[in-house]
């Protein structure tokens, strides 16, 4: 008998629904689980992603993608890449897979509540296969890190760092909480896909991809392309669904759900990428800084996905332009500062072959952040290696739990927001984690900062009480991953063996 | 008196610290903590005879130095700019 052609059964097939007959619609798909914004159930129905898949050829496609990326794992396993890699990579790899590995298997939950809860088959179609997508995602990463696991403990918190209370990871765990996992599906979806996939994980995957090949990491390379080719497609899930709110009356709260994920995620990228691009990825193989990379992809390509889709800029569009050149500057003096605090170790990168980089590509960098960096290396350079870390803890955001970070130097500009409720303080960096916070104060009210923490009793007194608290044992606190060795360049040797940054 | 953390941005820093000051403090013991505490660590030495005030962030004035900060009515991580009087 002859198989039917895919185009001749595919909509049948993913369009497939049913009426309930043993529980009724509203059990099946309770309110605060599924929420269909009051848009009839024949119009979800109408969900139609731009790039369609059949189980079969989904199958195939990821199975040669694993191929792929686990050929050239293996054939250059034997390699001593990482063992010559350059303390700047080696703080990258550290970074990104700690942070990013548990995030996307994390994500695998949301899809998956996404598919059961979603009133659109279609859609739910699409994210049984971002479920299979994230759970590869996760466990790609860990297993690619694993490797490095004899080298460096360091990526035992690959695995571990989700379950800690470091102060990082509180404050990506809460964003991806926020926007991912206590929210309906439909809201999730929207967020998860339009704020996170679609807005940034080119920034990540992509930009990071080609850093990576610059540098000789051609594993990490590969790894990084074949998660962003899956990225690509369930990322869409996100577009179809604003079309039918934005047809069907719902704009306001599609505006709206884009626009506090998208800042909550960049918030998160900020650090991630902004530190990873402009700081970690060695000099000789950097080429386009984060502001480059937002100015081309997020503000100018997602935001014409935006406006396409019938949604406007999200209002603090000119707030994003000042802060691509700012926050993560100052988020990378803290990160060294507070090297401790971190469970890799951090490094400076502010050589002064970097610090010519990062004026020509963030002009006045020198008068501002570089006037902290003088400071710190001056210290340095005194062997006063105490005065490079602060005695006072930072003020911490309460929305994106990063540091409250202005302009320092001959351009200072201190930054804060605040609001009071029940006689406590709470502090933001920006104008937007404020807005998010006033949207739904009660949603966000309860939950303390790393210094909250410390101030409330909830954190011992003790400097040890501090890491035990946030999983650090003493060797699992950051140190200089140069060991100061990098104030005036990196062309110095120590027993025979250079320091050196270029991969 | 009891301890009393405030939120400071000294002129130069990169963003806010949490000082921890006594409620018996004076404005100016303040400044002089907060000084102690981040120049020569993020901020270059101020020349000698640079006089430096506390505000409140958002306020254009300046707070006055004997003021205690039991009876400032600041509330519990109150923000503080600490800056250069010109």
């Amino acid at each position: 008998m002859a198989l039917l052609k895919m185009e001749e059964w595919y909509d049948l097939a993913r369009e497939t629904n049913w009426t309930p007959s043993y529980v009724t619609e509203d059990e099946l798909y309770p309110a605060p689980m599924s929420n269909n914004y009051d848009i009839p159930v024949e119009t979800w129905e109408t969900f139609d992603e731009p790039y369609k898949v059949t189980y079969r050829d989904y199958v195939n496609a990821q199975r040669d993608k694993d191929v792929g990326a686990y050929s050239v794992k293996a054939a250059l396993a034997r390699s001593d890449f990482f063992k010559n890699a350059s303390p700047h990579w080696k703080a990258l790899l550290a970074l990104h897979f700690s942070a990013v590995c548990w995030a996307e298997f994390h994500s695998a939950s949301a899809f998956a509540r996404i598919t059961r809860f979603t009133r659109s088959p279609g859609m739910r179609n699409m994210a049984t296969f971002g479920t299979l997508d994230e759970i590869r995602h996760g466990q790609i990463q860990i297993y690619f890190a694993y490797e490095f696991l004899k080298h460096d403990a360091v990526f035992d918190w690959c695995h571990k760092s989700s379950k800690t209370e470091n102060w990082i990871i509180i404050s990506l765990r809460h964003a991806l909480d926020d926007i991912a996992h206590t929210r309906d599906a439909t809201s999730a979806a929207i967020m998860l896909n339009m704020g996170l996939e679609l807005a940034f994980t080119n920034l990540q995957f992509v930009a990071l991809s080609a850093d990576a090949a610059k540098c000789g990491d051609h594993t990490f390379a590969t790894m990084l392309q074949s998660i962003q080719s899956d990225e690509a497609r369930h990322a869409q899930i996100g577009e179809p669904i604003v079309r039918i709110m934005v047809e069907n009356g719902k704009k306001k709260e599609a505006q709206q759900l884009v626009e506090i994920a998208f800042w909550r995620i960049w918030k998160q990228f900020s650090a991630l990428s902004g530190i990873g691009m402009d700081y970690y990825t060695p000099l000789a193989h950097r080429e386009n800084s984060l502001k480059d990379f937002m100015e081309e992809w997020v503000i100018g390509q997602f935001g014409r996905t935006v406006e396409a889709l019938g949604l406007d800029l999200p209002w603090y569009w000119d707030i994003l332009k000042k802060d691509i050149s700012n926050f993560h500057h100052a988020n990378q003096i803290g990160v060294y500062v507070y090297r401790a605090t971190e469970w890799w170790r951090p490094i400076a990168a502010t050589s002064p072959a970097e610090r010519e980089w990062l004026e020509k590509k963030y002009p006045g960098w020198n008068e501002t952040y570089g006037k902290c960096w003088d400071v710190i290396s001056q210290n340095i350079r005194n062997g006063d290696y105490e005065k490079t870390v602060p005695a006072a803890p930072p003020l911490i955001c309460n929305m994106c739990g990063l540091e409250v970070t202005g302009v320092p130097g001959d351009k200072w500009q201190a930054v804060n927001h605040h609001i009071d409720i029940d006689d406590r303080r709470y502090h933001f960096c920006s104008e937007p984690c404020k807005w998010i916070f006033e949207i739904e104060p009660s949603r966000y009210k309860g939950h303390k900062s790393i210094i909250d923490r410390v101030f409330d009793g909830t954190i011992g007194p003790e400097p040890d009480d501090f890491y035990n608290y946030m999983g650090q044992s003493p060797e699992e606190r950051g140190t200089d991953g140069y060991e100061y060795r990098w104030v005036d360049g990196y062309d110095e040797f120590d027993n025979d063996e250079p320091l050196h940054a270029t991969g | 008196m009891a301890d009393f953390p405030l939120a400071i941005n000294l002129q130069g820093d990169y963003g806010y610290k949490v000082i921890v000051v006594d409620e018996a403090n004076t404005i100016e013991e303040v400044i002089n903590t907060s000084v102690d505490q981040i120049v020569s660590v993020l901020v270059a030495p101020f020349p000698e005879g640079t006089i430096l005030r506390a505000r409140v962030h958002g306020s254009d004035e300046p707070l006055d130095n004997s003021l205690r900060v039991a009876d400032a009515h600041f509330i519990r991580m109150e923000a503080l700019q600490i800056y250069v009087e010109k």
